[in-house]
């Protein structure tokens, strides 16, 4: 079953053309890691499937709502797509948690400001995710309180709380102190385990050997190559791919 | 300097200063509307309102209070639009104090994380609720040092409403003086009760900014 349809997706910013026509299909419980050189436009790719970007051309479609790219800014678009964002859980680089708010707080904003549930209930939602990041002994403190490792499961808690079809992870851990990257990993495995689909952009070689039934490699505002993660780690067909492997791979064997 | 003047004119000196305390109460409430609003259509840049909030702001922060308050006072009436003098006073002590506050929102809204914004909207909260929710917040905070000094600005400017005969408490002051030919003893008087006022109000605004700080604390 499909749960994400990409088609001819383009987005420029001024002349600068960051996707060039993206295709992309993703199942359900399908865990996509998304590859490639800075610049590549994977973050663009991901901020455009929530609309964080509005794209410059094409369709998106994710679960039953599908949005064409360029269309008409009116009422029934706008909903559209906060629905559709409704559905997908989106994880920052840089956390973004609220700061005003203590970490149950931040993850029972969602249900209370967009599913309008109770407080109480919402307190018990949110206590139950923040167990499952590990975080539940950390309910009442503030994000300032908080390791950055801390703060991205927290975040994690938050969008999980909206019960999402999709998790959608921008270099999640790329903010992260190196002793602080394997406790976020764990948590976004347990998930993959779960059967959540995501879409993650990551520069965690082992963590996508690991986790990913499909890595999709771009380079310059395409997808050059995608396989499973054996293909292409062991064996990729496409020179640029080969490339960005080597360089990254060289880093580790030095 | 003779006490008994200034233990006679205290009781009316008090009650003029609640004038004082009103004019600064009533404006700041209504600065803080046409500030608030004039904020949000600046930053979303609606079409047409957008002009005019600029339009506006510039005129308030680019011609003297005093000129202002003798416009509508004095002026208004020509086009038959006449106000008495409490309500011109506090029609533009509101005007002026909303263009500075507005310039305050501005910048203490524009001041938070677009993150913030960014997180809410992929949440599917729409911007009003976005705004409500997560960013006024945390833009309350970052202004309240600059609205607490609009605040005492207001109410030192409260004096210039003298001149339209509003008896608050320069006015009364004055009217004292007419009387006891004291200007020394009654206007030091009247500087100590603006001093005091307006500490008062110093201690309070500081110790909310520490209340709402709380959270940015390890």
């Amino acid at each position: 079953m499909t749960m994400i349809q990409i088609e001819h997706l383009k987005k420029a910013f001024g002349d600068n053309e960051v996707l060039k026509g993206i295709d992309l299909t993703i199942d359900k419980s399908e865990v996509v890691v998304i590859m490639g050189p800075s610049g590549s436009g994977k973050s663009t790719l991901l901020r455009c499937l929530n609309f964080l970007e509005e794209p410059t051309d094409g369709i998106i479609q994710i679960g039953e709502y599908q949005v064409h790219a360029g269309g008409k800014i009116d009422r029934h678009r706008k909903k559209v797509i906060r629905e559709l964002r409704k559905k997908t859980g989106f994880v920052f680089q840089s956390f973004n948690l609220f700061p005003h708010k203590t970490a149950i707080e931040n993850v029972m904003e969602g249900p209370i400001a967009i599913h309008g549930t109770k407080t109480e209930e919402a307190r018990t939602i949110a206590e139950a995710l923040l167990v499952k990041v590990g975080l539940g002994d950390r309910c009442d403190h503030f994000p300032a309180q908080l390791s950055g490792g801390q703060q991205q499961r927290v975040a994690i808690a938050r969008s999980l709380a909206l019960n999402p079809l999709v998790m959608l992870f921008d270099e999640p851990t790329s903010a992260l102190d190196p002793e602080l990257v394997r406790e976020v990993l764990l948590v976004i495995k347990s998930l993959a385990e779960e059967g959540m689909t995501m879409v993650i952009v990551t520069h965690e070689m082992n963590f996508a050997k690991e986790v990913a039934d499909r890595v999709v490699f771009m380079d310059e505002g395409i997808i050059v190559e995608q396989g499973t993660s054996k293909d292409i780690f062991l064996n990729p067909k496409e020179e640029r791919t080969k490339q960005f492997l080597y360089k990254v791979e060289a880093v580790v064997t030095e | 300097m003779d006490v008994t003047i200034i233990i006679d004119s205290l009781p009316s000196l008090l009650k003029a200063t609640l004038m004082t305390i009103f004019l600064a109460a009533i404006s700041i409430l209504i600065a803080l509307v046409i500030g608030f609003f004039t904020a949000i259509i600046r930053i979303l840049k609606v079409k047409v309102l957008n002009e005019i909030a600029n339009t506006y702001v510039s005129l308030m922060r680019g011609t003297p209070l005093l000129v202002q308050i003798f416009v509508i006072y004095y002026g208004l009436p020509q086009i038959g639009i006449s106000l008495d003098p409490i309500s011109s006073g506090v029609l533009a002590l509101s005007l002026n104090a909303g263009a500075y506050l507005s310039e305050s929102f501005r910048a203490s809204i524009l001041a938070v994380d677009n993150g913030q914004m960014e997180a809410s909207m992929s949440m599917g909260m729409t911007y009003p609720q976005a705004l409500k929710r997560i960013i006024l917040p945390q833009s309350l905070r970052i202004a309240i040092p600059t609205l607490s000094n609009s605040f005492i600005v207001l109410i030192k400017d409260t004096s210039l409403v003298s001149v339209i005969t509003v008896t608050e408490l320069l006015q009364m002051s004055s009217l004292i003086i007419a009387k006891t030919f004291e200007p020394l003893t009654i206007y030091l008087v009247a500087a100590a009760i603006y001093w005091i006022l307006i500490s008062f109000f110093t201690k309070l605004l500081d110790k909310l900014e520490v209340q709402s700080s709380k959270y940015l604390v390890r």
